[in-house]
């Protein structure tokens, strides 16, 4: 008869290891701890997953749904309609993709940026040409933005369409409707953060339209800007905005709505059920695909994709650069500026009259008001197109008209200035480098050139900008105020590695003959890359 | 049911309250306190989102922004030529004479007298800078195209109304003010021009004190 050990130190491996060996303590001691990990599968069950087999009566898979945190947001099963990407194409699943996205690359950006009107611009010229992949995570960052409102505008668009935010969902439909908001919001936010000329601007007229609130106005102004100027407060307050509030709010309320996509199950195509019912939450057993393994892969599957692509796209293809504008000057509202595409419908509406009423009142208050709450404004339970013609011609309606409010917000409407101004702006834009300031340094020569005889100027360079300064100027040859118009650009020696480059735009009144001219200088050095990071 | 047919369902408000459930059972002091407890915690947040928001709100002196600046006589533009910019002061010097007290465009509300006015910088719809475009003969606002005339006057675009003006002193030489400008109030508070006196030799620009621009709203201008 054994005499038990007297216990000094508790340790079950070891009395296992006793009593069973060490081969077998340890397979049951990974077992185990594979089983935590899952919460609930363990490595037979695993590898049942992974080869596809048909699941044990009760399915262990359930188990980590029920038990762990992470899969707990997810449905245990689909419905077979549901499986592939029609009808949902996994945008909802990709707009969360794009948010963790966002939360790790934004990281990488935190450890470079100082939210500091005296640095922040600094920062970023560091970022895009001295930080180890500093550029391609600015450039991944601004992309992975604008595809996270495209994706979440899509997921909106798509829920509409197929009716979807339908009784019981109309809930669903009202958090989906605050994170589009929140998104926009976010990425509003993110871009006052480089300091160039786009952030001073966007965040003086944002603050400008608070200002215009009736009543409260200033308070909402002054909040917004940090201070009666916007400089280091308004800053700071916007960097907070943008990585602490608004992702907070944002997580908060992606909780709430992956809740309510498990409590009332993916809706099913209009189709694939009788008009007026909802049975997405009563899948018949002979129609289920379990979350694991088909789900799980896909949906692994899908982002790994999007995480290749999305790094690809920035790294190499299309010359996409996220951009970055000239310094912020609170001294000059550069010619052309404009919001990020996904805001242009709001600047074409600001052209439209009253700040309070065409900025705030029918963007926020009408277009997104009517957003969230509109499933409780459109109760009809029918889900089938037929039976939607008139939601489904409003959404058609505001979709052409957002387009049109689009082009609306662009440069060419309402705020173009006199060609002559146009045509130099042409060369040299105020809020990005263009043409002139690329164009190879040693490919200019001093000289002075006339804009109509490009076809022989000395270098291909210079007849390449010329064309385009002559075509610019073509414009304002059908202006009877322009007599004789021409364009001349002068280039001279200045210093060592510096051009002094004058574009000069001469006409003469037709009447009088008086001349009349319009210039812009530009000192181009050898070495600058204007904030380009080359 | 015999209390239904004993009691007539009561109509009306009461009806409704009791249909919810609010008018009976009557109430508890349990219950009583548990509203007197949350109708407290309500101030309380109601007080407390009250604090945060004064409590985020900039501290700054009034008028901390503004400056008084100078301005020779000799550096007053000529009448109706192009406006002159004053960076540093963010505002442009205007000298209005006949051209511009006669321009077809100028709408008919305003009053407008010849003379210099000093013309805040910043438009008035949201806040960018508007500049000088000598071929337009007007100021242009990049950001949302509103147009304004060398007087002031709003003739197209989103803005509400003319543009600001400073308050302006003309100064002789021992410093005596000679004019000032002053509001008008035929129908709004638009500044007046002062016309240059013999024996002046400097302008005294105080940005501290702004002159809202008259409403005004209709296409090309006007009331």
């Amino acid at each position: 008869m054994r005499i038990p050990r007297p216990k000094i130190l508790s340790l079950p491996f070891l009395d296992d290891i006793e009593e069973k060996g060490v081969v077998k303590a340890s397979t049951d001691l990974a077992d185990d701890v594979v089983t935590r990990v899952t919460s609930g599968l363990n490595i037979s069950d695993v590898r049942s997953v992974l080869r596809g087999d048909v699941p044990a009566r009760p399915n262990p898979r359930l188990t980590p749904h029920a038990e762990g945190f992470w899969l707990h947001m997810k449905p245990s099963y689909y419905n077979n309609l549901m499986d592939g990407l029609y009808p949902t194409f996994r945008l909802g699943w990709l707009a969360t993709f794009f948010f963790a996205w966002e939360t790790l690359t934004g990281l990488y950006l935190m450890v470079f940026y100082t939210p500091s009107p005296l640095v922040a611009y600094e920062n970023m010229l560091n970022i895009l040409s001295n930080v180890p992949f500093g550029r391609w995570m600015r450039d991944t960052h601004k992309l992975g933005g604008e595809l996270m409102v495209l994706v979440v505008a899509f997921h909106m668009l798509r829920t509409y369409v197929t009716g979807s935010y339908k009784r019981p969902r109309q809930f669903t439909w009202a958090t989906g409707g605050l994170l589009l908001i929140l998104t926009l919001l976010v990425s509003f936010f993110g871009y006052l953060l480089p300091w160039d000329q786009l952030s001073l601007w966007a965040v003086t007229i944002g603050a400008s339209t608070a200002e215009a609130t009736p009543f409260v106005g200033r308070e909402a102004d002054l909040l917004m800007r940090g201070g009666p100027e916007i400089g280091a407060n308004g800053l700071l307050r916007a960097y907070l905005i943008h990585v602490l509030l608004l992702p907070i709010m944002l997580v908060i309320l992606l909780g709430v709505h992956y809740y309510k996509v498990i409590l009332h199950g993916h809706s099913l195509p209009p189709e694939a059920e009788d008009a007026g019912v909802d049975t997405a939450r009563k899948v018949p057993m002979n129609v289920r695909t379990y979350f694991m393994p088909k789900i799980l892969t896909r949906e692994l599957v899908y982002v790994a994709g999007l995480t290749l692509l999305l790094l690809g796209a920035s790294a190499f293809t299309f010359g996409y650069h996220a951009p970055l504008e000239p310094h912020a000057d609170p001294l000059v509202t550069p010619l052309h500026t404009t919001s990020p595409w996904y805001f242009l419908w709001i600047q074409g509406l600001m052209k439209l009259g009253d700040k309070f009423i065409f900025g705030a009142l029918i963007p926020f208050g009408l277009v997104f008001g009517t957003l969230v709450v509109w499933p409780y404004i459109e109760v009809g339970r029918n889900r089938r197109y037929g039976a939607r013609r008139i939601g489904l011609s409003i959404a058609a309606g505001s979709l052409v008209l957002a387009a049109v409010l689009t082009y609306m917000g662009t440069p060419w409407f309402a705020v173009a200035t006199s060609p002559d101004q146009e045509a130099v702006a042409v060369l040299l834009p105020q809020t990005k480098p263009g043409p002139l300031r690329l164009a190879d340094w040693e490919d200019i020569p001093y000289g002075t050139f006339v804009a109509s005889e490009w076809a022989t100027a000395p270098t291909r360079t210079t007849s390449k900008l010329l064309k385009m300064f002559d075509d610019a100027l073509e414009r304002g040859r059908d202006n009877p105020i322009y007599g004789d118009v021409e364009g001349f650009m002068i280039v001279e020696d200045w210093q060592t590695d510096l051009k002094k480059i004058t574009l000069r735009v001469v006409w003469a009144n037709p009447e009088t003959g008086e001349p009349s001219e319009f210039s812009e200088v530009f000192y181009f050095h050898r070495n600058s890359d204007y904030g380009q990071g080359e | 049911m015999t209390d239904a047919e004993e009691q007539p369902a009561a109509e009306g408000l009461a009806g409704a309250l009791e249909d919810l459930g609010v008018a009976s059972p009557a109430l508890t002091r349990r219950e009583f306190l548990y509203y007197l407890w949350a109708s407290s915690m309500a101030v309380f947040l109601v007080g407390a989102g009250g604090v945060t928001i004064w409590f985020a709100l900039p501290r700054f002196r009034e008028g901390e922004f503004g400056g008084v600046f100078i301005i020779p006589v000799e550096e007053i533009p000529a009448p109706d030529a192009d406006p002159k910019e004053f960076a540093e002061g963010r505002f442009w010097l205007v000298n209005v004479g006949e051209e511009i007290l006669n321009d077809p465009r100028q709408p008919d509300n305003y009053e407008l007298n010849s003379g210099v006015r000093i013309l805040y910088k910043v438009c008035v719809h949201l806040g960018c800078l508007y500049k000088w475009v000598p071929v337009n003969d007007r100021f242009e606002c990049p950001c949302h195209g509103s147009k304004y005339l060398k007087s002031n006057a709003r003739i197209d675009g989103p803005a509400r109304r003319n543009l600001d003006q400073f308050l302006m002193q003309v100064l002789d030489a021992a410093g005596n003010v000679l004019d000032q400008t002053e509001a008008t109030w035929s129908g709004n508070r638009e500044g007046t021009s002062l016309p240059i006196p013999p024996g002046a030799v400097a302008l005294r620009i105080d940005t501290g004190q702004r002159l809202l621009g008259a409403p005004n709203t209709k296409p090309g201008g006007g009331t």
